[in-house]
Parts: C-alpha cells; structure tokens; sequence
C-alpha cells in the first residue's frame, strides 16, 4: 500500500556563522503500511513522528530515501531486493513509477486526492477567514476532483458524515468548538475520498469526552471505507485502542514494530518496556514495575554512537556504544564524590583515544575493585574490558561497541536493541 | 439554526463595534477622520454646497492682500493674497486626504504584493529584495522624496510617485513579517496538503490575513504621509501656483508671522489634528483586530 | 495521614464579568482538603478547576466577584471575606476599576500568608518563571520576599558554627538522628545550620564520606566584611533603612542561592551548581517543570496546589514528576491540591478524588471509590471513554459542556445524562453515601 525506505531527514540548523549543523530529525526509517490498516506511531516530543508524517503525504522531501504509493507486496519486494544487490537501474525504474516524490503535473493532483493529512491544532489549521464550505471544499477543487454545485453537495454530506450537520456550512471557524474544527478538519481530508490518511495527534488537544467521539468516528471510517491510517500520538491509551500495528519512535529511529498486542502488552525493547511502564494506568494502587527513565532526551545534533538509547538504558551492556567520555565522567564521579577517601585529590583521569582511558596516580587493583562493585548502577563500565597497571598510571581499555538494526523476532515483530540480536540468527 | 448564525455575525459585529466606541479617544479620532472625509467628499462632488467655484485653485482677494485676523466674515481670517483661511483649509483636506490616501494605498498594495512573495518563496529573492528595502530604510524619508522628486522632475505626479517610492518598502516589511508568521500556521499546510497551488495559496489564504493589521496600518500612515506631503509643498519643492493645499497655505503665511501668526498656525493645526485623529483612530482599530481585546 | 482539614471550601462561588456576558465558574464548591493528603481534582476544560485553585491563592483577575461562599484555612482564617459579596456595582455593570482595587487590598493583606503557607504551580508552564532571571535568583527571590529571617539565621550561624561543632554533630547524626542535631543546635545557638546538615545528609547520589567533608566544609564558608555587618544590622529589624538593606540584599540572595540548591538537588536534578545560574529557556520541559514546583516548595509550605503539572509534557518525563511528587508526599507533610483532566494520572498520586462538571463539584471520594465503584453518571461516563485495548467502542455522553454563561438549572449533567429525568432539573444537593464518599446526583437521594 504504502511503503517508505530508508527515510532520513536532516535539518540545518545554524548555531553560529561558521558552523553549519545538522538535526537528524528521522534516521533511517523503514515503514510498510497496509491496506485498510491503522498503524500507530508512538514516541516522546521530537523523536521525529510529526517529520516522518509529513514526508509520507509528501509535504516534506526526505534528504534520502524514497516512499512508493500504491504499491504491492511484489513492488516493495523487487525494490528491497534492489536495494540489497545495489541495482540502481531497478529503483530508478521502479521509484519513477510509485515515488510520490516524482509525480508531475496531473499525476500529482490525482495523488494529493488520494492522501491527505489532519494536524494537531484544530484552532490553527483552518484559515479563520473562510467559511466551513469553502475549507471543505478547497481540497475538490484544488485537485479537480468536484466543482461548482456537486462539490457543495458533497461537502454537506461530509458534514452530516463528521457529525455535524448541514448548518455548519456557513460558520466561521471561530465560532467552532475544538472537537467541532477537529470534525471539520477531518472532513476536509476526507473530502477527496482518499485511501491514506496521516493523522497527526487528532485528539491532544481535545477533551476526553470528545477525544472519544472522534475516536469512534475514525474507526467507523476505517470500517466502512477501509481507509488506510497512520496515526500519530504520544498517548499510548489511544494508540492502544485504535491502532493494528504500532511502530515506537525514539530520536528519529524506530525501535519496535509490530502488531499491537504484543508491542504494547509485551513489549520487547527496553524503550518500549520503560515507555509502556511510564504510562499512568486508571487503576490506582495497581502494582506493577515501574522504569522511570532517567535523564533527557537525547541531543539530535551529536547522537550517541552504538544503541542511540544506550545513556539512558536500564540494561545496556558492553556493545551497546559507550564512549571514553561518557566512562571518564562516570570514573570520576565515582573517584572525586563517592569513594573520595580512598583516592584523595592527586586522582587524575584523562581519555587518551577512542578506546583507551588512562588514569594517574591510582592503583589497578582498587579501580577494578569499585568497577565491578558498581557495574550494575553504572551501565557505562560494563564496556570496560581490561584494567591494566602500568608504571605510574593506570590503563582502561574499552569495549568495541555494535550498531542495532531492526532484528525480526519469532513472531513477526521487530525489534532494535543488542539484547535480540542473537535471537534473530536462530530464528 | 440560520437564524442564531446570523445572530453570531451580528454578535461579532457588537463585540467590534462595543471594543472600538469603548476606547473614547478612538472615537474622537474617528469623528474628527470622519469630518475630514466628508468635508473631502463634499468638495469632490459638490463644492457649491461649500460655496467654492473652482476646488481646485485657490480664490485670491487682490484687493486686500495683507492677512486678516478672524472675523464674523472670515472665520480663521485670511492669509497672504487674501485667500479666506476657512475655505482654503477645506479647500485643501480635499487635495491633501486624496493625495496621501493615493500614495499610502499604492504604497501599500506595491509593498503587500512584494512582501507576500518574498517571505513566501523565501531565498534569492526574498534576499534582494531585503537588500532595496535595506537601502531605502537607510535613507530619511525627506531626502529620499527629494531625491526622486527631483529626478523625476518637479511636478506633483513625480511628487506622488516618488513618496509611493518611499513607502512601499515600509509595507514590504510589514506584509512579510505577518506573512513570516501566518506561514508557520498549519493551515497553510493543510492547503499544501490539499492540493492547493502556491498562487492560489498567497492570494486566498494569506493576502486575506494579512489585510486587518495592514488596513490599521494605513490609518496610522495616512497622518504621517500627509504632513510629509505638505511639508514639501512648504519648502517650495512643488511648482504650486494656486493649489490649494495645506503646506502651500503655511507657507504662504509665513511672511507674515509676527503680524499674523494665525496665517501659518490654522493649516499647520488641520495637519497636526488630522495626523493625531487618525494615530488616535488606528490605535482604536488595532484593538478591534487583536483577539485578547476581544477575549477579555 | 489525614488529620483534619488545613482548607475548608463552603458554597463557593466565583463569577467572571465579560463583555459577551457573566460566566458563572464556580457555583457553589464544597470541597475539604485535609492535612499530609493528595487531593485530586478532575474535570473537562472549563469546568472550572484552575479558577477554584487561583480562588484560593486569592489571585483572581480584576474581572471576578465571589458573590458567595468561604475558604477557611486551619487556623479560622476566612481567606474571601474581605471580597464576598462586596463587589462594586454600577447599576448592572461591574466596576472593574473599584474591583481590581479590593482584590488587590486582599491580596496585600493575604500575601504573607499566601506565599508561605500556600503555593501554586502554574497551569501555563513558560509564565511561571521569569525569563530574564537565574533560576537560582528567583527561588532565593522567593524565599527573601517571604522569610528573610531563615536567610539571616542560615547564614549567621554558619558564621558561627566551628570545625568542632560540626563534628560533633556528624557523630550525634549517627548515633542519635536528626532529633539530636536540632536540640545540639539549640543549645550552641546555632540554629539555622541542622537544615543545611540534613541538607547535605539525605542527599542520595554521595558517599557519606564525601557529605562529612561537605558538612565540616561549612564552617569554611565565610561572610565578607561587609556582608556579616549588613546582616547583623538586619537581624536587628533594620532592614527597612536603604542603605543597609542593600548590604544585606546581596548577602541574603547568596544565601537563597544555597537554599535553591539544596532544594533542586533534593528534588533530584544533577549539577545544581549551574542550573541555579541557568536561565528558563536553557532547561527541558520536565526539568522546568522541576524548577517551578521547586519555588512552589521553597518555604515548606502547608498547601500546594499543583495545576496540570504534567499535560505539557511527555509520558517519561510525566513519570518523573509523578513519582518526584509521590516522593515529596512521603517527605514533607503538605496537602497538595493535583489538578488534572487526566484521571489515569490522578490514579497514580492522589488519595483522594474531587470530579467537578460546570462549576460543581459532582462526586469525592478515595480514590479506590472513584475508580472502583463510580456512583455519578458523569463520573462513569469519563471512566467509560478513557480507551484501552480492550474496549471495542467508547461510549461519551452526547452534546458538550455547558455553556458557563447558562448554566442548565438542577444537576448540570442532566442534558447529556442517560438516567435524566425531570426531577433532575431541580435536584440540587450533594449525598454522603458513606462517610467519605459524597455523590451529588438524584439517583442516590433514598439510597442513603
Ligand atoms: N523545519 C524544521 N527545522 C528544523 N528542525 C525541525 C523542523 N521540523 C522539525 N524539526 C526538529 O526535528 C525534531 C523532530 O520533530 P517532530 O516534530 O517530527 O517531532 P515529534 O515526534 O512530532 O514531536 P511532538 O510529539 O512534540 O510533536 C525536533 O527536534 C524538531 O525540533
Ligand atoms: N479571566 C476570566 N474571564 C472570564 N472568564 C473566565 C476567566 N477565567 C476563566 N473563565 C471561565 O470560567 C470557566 C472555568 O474556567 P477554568 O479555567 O477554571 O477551567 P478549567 O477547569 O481549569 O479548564 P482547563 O482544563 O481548560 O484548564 C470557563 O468557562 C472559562 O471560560
Ligand atoms: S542495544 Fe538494547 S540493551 Fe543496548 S542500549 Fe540499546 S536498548 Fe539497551
Ligand atoms: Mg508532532
Ligand atoms: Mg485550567
């Protein structure tokens, strides 16, 4: 149906004259999305869920990668296996074909009637100087779908179709509740019959009760008209209700994906099992474990090398990407607060390259001593492989780390974490 | 149903009108913007009513042409030539009004034009067009128009459209940073979304937001171009014979100030209240436009 | 925990004069909030939850009457009775001007109260700080404004304290408590240094090696010349005199800097040193968010009213703030007013729930009650549309809220209530039907 490849989409963002840098707001994103299906894109604010919504609807251009529309499982298969053996003749072909990024001049118009997007501000995503009837039927008109008398009639169906009768036609949208403009913008989505629609977080600014008649009328869309859906939101509730598939974000990159159930009841990465945990349940006194994660959410300009969630995994070990400096800022925390009165002040660590880590006037055997004491609170020595005394310092070599890749587990999802890497071989 | 939309209309409406005529100077600005543009009209198409034959060239009184102070028969008295002071002004609200209200519209539709675009499309050309505007902020006002003024020739069209030249830019910058914001809204991107072309997206969606701010704008510019207008005619930059108009008339005072100091204050007081009403007046409409006034 | 009630709500209402016509926020609020509890308070947009916390701040805008009701503090205090019912008319119009002025003479005359008794966290997260100010700067702006008196006793007697006394104290910590350190600090006169040693002790992130020194390291931390005469003179209650009310000021202020790092480094945030000298626009949503509702904290106040400190932010950072206020519930013995629409959250701190739906408060009780066996039909309604995996349809009342310039007469939900019936139009009581559980719907009236 719609089948995105290796999305990525970098941002420049000036942070003085000189240096140019870039914000990788998607990195690398594959993502297949069925016919008449609900695919629900979870993740915390930035992790690039809104990006990759707009480059699907091709209102964004990625800096790489391609998205095929209207394709099947044979299209999608013959491009992977393109893109396997490098055969650049073969996704040139194919990519003219179905890329929504390449279609011209009337093909282009019949695409924007087939998908179309619904934003998360209802207040600012209807022009407040036009009436209901015309914001509904911009989209006909612009892709010559209906005109004149035909195209009113239709938006007035639309409207008795959102719920909301024949007399909006001629409001104005100030004059709209939030869950009213929210009717109307999905109405104007709908407006040209389309197969796909991104749904940007419809419901976060509505009101539980409304939030459900919304939910409601998108299910009974997708039931009656097999609509295809991609909705984005970070309220799992939602997500958990509506969706078929979940796809879970984190810093640009998909983490999990896979049907529902077992996503969200069993969820394997340990993103996905500490952001399913932080949900608050309407269950009180439930006990349940709970992760908090600590720390912040990772800077997109200057990712972490290895697993990008690594600073703030609770089981991270030895592969999963730790750097000399993220080990140097934890040795020394632990030498200048915590075991202060073994060390005393002449303590001097330092990074010598990208592995090795010497440390001045300290002994071998009391450093591997807290090392492993502290290992389990510390993630970041667990990348420590071999602690050796020299002649006046002491010498820290480190792990080599791993880059995760989606591993296809037994049943059927994915996952990116190091800790499935090895199912994935026997499976 | 149809009956309480159109009860929401008029409500908005209300709401405007009781936000406006709540700010009591607005409503002396306005009154005072009104008697202008009556007076104004009134002079267009019937000066007979006023008692003026020809509007647009001044009566000369050859007989006594040394000014006169107010009287029963002269008002405001006259001035140089003696020329009635009262008729005069009202004679000249008509040229000046017309004049400023031409070159602050024009300005503002050239300026509109340029800096919807150039905000829109963004990059080499929303560069250029920042650098003109650079230069010509760079410049005052005066110098500009005299500058343009003199390039094109002394006449009263090269006056007007050297001040349109002035103050398009003024617009330029204005209608592209409410076009800067008005883009970032998701409305623009629905369109997009939608299908809708750029065109088509500039005209229907943004022009019409960008109108209420810049109409406030206008009222707020229609003072000062005014007072710039007459200050050139004052200087004797315009070949002005006859014309009546406001700066002329002070001008023509001017000789005579220690004998007859009402000769240059009366047209310098129709120029200072009208740039005050109509400042008075805009500040009174940007509240109606700007939704907390409305909210609260 | 609950040990009687530090604010009493009665009948409150609250009305807003606009130019479109008089919104009635509150109408008659009955509503206990009881010592060392989390009192959660839950409602749709508009039902008029933040109006009832910026009522008990008394920070209600020039446009708003209390024709109606109290607030009484524990102590009898009735925080509304300078303005009920005493709002200037001009025949049907309000008098703004006249009104502003009555609202802010309370204001005056509650402030001291206010600040150190009750605070507030701010629904709107980004007008909450100043964003021209340190971080550190407005939390010991804060504690200057409301106890000066702490900064001069905090500071004076690190002045005093020894290298020895400080010893002492580390080893009567040890052995006896912190009961111990309190009567040490007492006798040596040298109170204003146990919360600086507590401080520093129950920090979680240090070996107690590290807190020794740090706590012998106090009696290094010396006042200039200047400093110790200006707060000398100010500890004499001559603060009021210019000149040395501007050598004290700078003084005071370094010492609400170490107050505010206490503070944030309790509530768990790392490298306080220089968050204090950061400004707003430089911290994440959620540490922000710690910020504000460490100010909120910064005098041990006896009530904070929390308004939806989590709905700007996401489900792992909302965690965070859920079990930092979990914790704090545990530490301090304050009662917390938790304003939330989201009742999954609610769940997870309160101890007690308060529903509100235009204007009234629909049903108390504990959570457990709320959660378990809902009694009102509004009450079931918000729990039936919260969406799981295994509802199949969600079922919302039909229509919307209230407009809160009409309010429908008798049980507001009777419009959209399914067990509506005419009787319901006049109904207008609230229902014990159990001691801690109160209902206000006619369905429960012989059910008592
Ligand atoms: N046009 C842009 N220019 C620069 N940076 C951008 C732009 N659009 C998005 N970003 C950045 O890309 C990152 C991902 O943004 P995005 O809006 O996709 O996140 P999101 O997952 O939708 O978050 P939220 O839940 O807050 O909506 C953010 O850090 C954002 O600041
Ligand atoms: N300053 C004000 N002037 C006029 N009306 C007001 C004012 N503040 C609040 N109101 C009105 O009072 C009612 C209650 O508002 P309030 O902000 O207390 O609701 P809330 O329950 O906090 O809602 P939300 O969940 O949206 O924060 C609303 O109808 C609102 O429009
Ligand atoms: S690879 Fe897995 S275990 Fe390692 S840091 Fe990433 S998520 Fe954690
Ligand atoms: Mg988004
Ligand atoms: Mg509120």
């Amino acid at each position: 149906m719609i089948a995105a490849f290796g999305i990525r989409k970098y941002f420049n963002v000036k942070q003085s004259m000189l240096s140019n840098l870039m914000l990788k707001a998607v990195d690398g994103v594959d993502l297949k999305i069925r016919k008449g299906e609900i695919f629900g894109l979870v993740g915390e604010s930035g992790s690039g869920k809104t990006t990759l919504g707009r480059i699907l609807v091709g209102l964004l251009e990625p800096t790489e990668g391609d998205v095929l529309f209207d394709v099947d499982e044979d299209v999608t298969s013959r491009y992977e296996n393109a893109l396997l053996k490098g055969d650049k003749e073969e996704l040139e072909a194919l990519s003219k074909k179905y890329s929504i990024f390449k279609k011209r001049g009337n093909n282009r118009k019949i695409l924007r009637r087939k998908m179309n997007i619904v934003f998360q501000d209802p207040y600012s995503s209807l022009d407040p100087r036009m009436r209901i009837i015309d914001i509904v039927k911009e989209p006909m008109i612009a892709t010559d779908y209906l005109k004149g008398e035909a195209a009113e009639k239709r938006v007035l169906d639309l409207l008795e179709e959102v719920g909301l009768g024949k007399s909006f036609a001629q409001r104005y949208p100030h004059e709209l509740s939030g869950g009213q403009r929210q009717r109307v913008a999905i109405a104007r989505a709908l407006a040209t019959e389309p197969e796909f629609v991104v749904l940007d977080e419809p419901t976060s600014a509505l009101d539980v009760s409304v939030q459900a008649q919304i939910l409601n009328l998108l299910k009974k869309l997708k039931q009656e008209r097999e609509l295809t859906m991609l909705l984005i939101t970070h309220n799992i509730a939602v997500v958990s209700y509506m969706a078929d598939r979940v796809g879970v974000m984190y810093a640009g990159k998909l983490m999990e994906v896979g049907d529902k159930i077992q996503v969200l009841k069993n969820p394997k990465h340990p993103y996905t099992v500490s952001l399913i945990s932080a949900v608050p349940q309407p269950k009180p006194r439930s006990i349940r474990q709970r992760i908090v994660l600590k720390g912040e959410p990772p800077n997109l300009i200057f990712l972490p090398r290895g697993c990008i969630f690594h600073p703030r995994c609770p089981f991270a070990f030895e592969e999963c990407g730790w750097s000399t400096d993220e080990i140097v800022d934890d040795l020394s925390y632990l030498i200048s607060s915590k075991y202060y009165e073994s060390f005393g002040e002449s303590v001097s660590i330092r990074t010598k390259d990208e592995n090795t880590i010497i440390i001045e006037n300290a002994k071998a055997e009391l450093i591997s001593e807290i090392v492993e004491k502290e290992k389990a609170n510390l993630k970041s020595l667990t990348a420590i492989k071999k602690i050796t005394q020299e002649v006046n310092y002491v010498e820290i070599k480190i792990h080599d780390f791993i880059t995760p890749e989606l591993y296809k587990l037994d049943d059927g999802r994915k996952v990116a974490c190091l800790l499935f890497r090895a199912e994935e071989k026997n499976a | 149903m149809e009956k309480r939309m159109e009860a929401k209309e008029i409500e908005g409406l209300r709401l405007s009108l009781v936000i406006f005529f709540s700010n009591k100077t607005a409503v002396v600005g306005l009154m005072i913007f009104m008697a202008y543009v009556i007076d104004a009209l009134l002079m267009q198409f019937a000066p007979s009513m006023l008692g003026v034959n020809n509007p647009n060239a001044l009566a000369f009184d050859y007989s006594n042409t040394i000014p006169q102070p107010p009287s029963p028969e002269h008002i405001l008295g006259t001035t140089y030539f003696g020329v009635d002071l009262l008729q005069a002004i009202m004679q000249a609200i008509r040229i000046d009004l017309g004049y400023s209200g031409l070159i602050v519209i024009s300005g503002a539709l050239i300026g509109a034009l340029f800096g919807i675009i150039s905000a829109y499309a963004g990059g080499w050309f929303d560069e250029i067009l920042m650098r003109i505007t650079d230069i010509f902020f760079g410049i005052p006002y005066l110098v500009l128009a005299l500058g343009v003024g003199f390039a094109l020739g002394r006449t009263i069209e090269s006056m007007i459209i050297a001040l349109i030249i002035v103050w398009w830019p003024l617009y330029e910058r204005y209608t592209r940073s409410l076009t800067l914001s008005i883009k970032e809204q998701t409305f623009i991107e629905a369109a997009k979304a939608s299908g809708v072309s750029d065109l088509k997206i500039m005209i229907k969606h943004i022009f019409p937001n960008t109108l209420p701010p810049v109409l406030v704008q206008i009222s707020l510019d229609l003072g000062v171009v005014m007072a710039i207008f007459a200050t050139l005619t004052f200087i004797g930059f315009l070949p002005t014979g006859n014309l009546p108009e406001l700066g002329y008339l002070t001008s023509l005072g001017l000789n005579y100030i220690q004998i007859a100091p009402w000769a240059t204050i009366f047209p310098g007081l129709a120029i200072t209240i009208f740039a005050l009403a109509v400042n008075l007046m805009g500040d009174g409409l940007r509240d109606v436009i700007d939704p907390r006034r409305r909210s609260s | 925990m609950s040990e009687g009630p530090v604010i009493k709500i009665d009948d409150l209402h609250v009305y807003f004069f606009t130019r479109r016509g008089i919104y009635q926020a509150l109408r008659g609020v009955n509503l206990t909030l009881n010592k060392g509890e989390v009192l959660g308070l839950a409602g749709e947009s508009g039902s008029g939850k933040s109006t009832l916390g910026l009522a008990i701040m008394g920070l209600l805008p020039r446009n708003a009457i209390i024709p109606k009701g109290s607030i009484i503090l524990g102590n009898g205090t009735d925080l509304v009775e300078k303005i009920r019912g005493k709002a200037p008319f001009k025949k049907d119009k309000l008098n703004l001007r006249k009104n502003e002025l009555l609202i802010r003479n309370l204001n005056k005359h509650l402030q001291k109260i206010r600040g150190k008794r009750i605070s507030m966290v701010f629904q709107e997260p980004m007008t909450a700080l100043n964003p021209v100010l340190q971080i550190g700067y407005q939390i010991a702006e804060t504690v200057l404004y409301h106890d000066a008196e702490r900064l001069i006793r905090r500071a004076l007697a690190r002045e005093k304290v020894t290298r020895e006394d400080l010893r002492n104290m580390i080893k009567i910590l040890k052995n006896e408590g912190e009961r111990g350190i309190y009567e040490y600090a007492l006798k040596a006169g040298l109170n204003g240094i146990e919360e600086q040693i507590f401080a520093i002790w129950n920090r979680e992130d240090i070996h107690e090696a590290k807190k020794e020194k740090m706590i012998i390291d106090l009696a290094k931390d010396k006042l200039g010349l200047f400093e110790r005469i200006g707060l000398k003179l100010a500890r004499k209650g001559m603060l009021k005199i210019p000149l040395i009310s501007r050598l004290a000021r700078r003084a005071l202020i370094k010492e609400g800097y170490r107050v505010a790092k206490e503070l944030l480094s309790s509530l768990g945030i790392p490298q306080v040193d220089s968050v204090v000298k950061m400004y707003p626009h430089e911290l994440s949503g959620g540490m922000r968010q710690r910020v504000v509702i460490a100010i909120a904290l910064a005098n041990n106040p006896d009530v904070v009213i929390l308004d939806e400190p989590t709905s700007a932010l996401d489900v792992t950072i909302q965690a965070q703030i859920l079990e930092l206020i979990r914790n704090l519930r545990k530490k301090t013995n304050a009662a917390f007013l938790f304003i939330s629409h989201d009742l999954s959250v609610l769940a997870e701190v309160s101890d007690r729930i308060a529903i509100m739906y235009a204007g009234k408060v629909m049903e108390v009780g504990r959570v457990e009650q709320i959660f378990e066996e809902p009694l009102h039909p509004y009450t079931k309604m918000l729990l039936d549309v919260i969406p799981t995996m295994e509802k199949d349809t969600l079922k919302p009342a039909k229509g919307t809220i209230p407009d809160a310039r009409y309010p429908p007469p008798g049980c507001p939900f009777a419009p959209r209530c399914p067990f509506a019936k005419e009787d319901c139009l006049k109904f207008d009581r609230e229902i014990a039907v159990t001691k801690d559980h109160i209902v206000s719907c006619i369905l429960y009236e012989n059910k008592k």
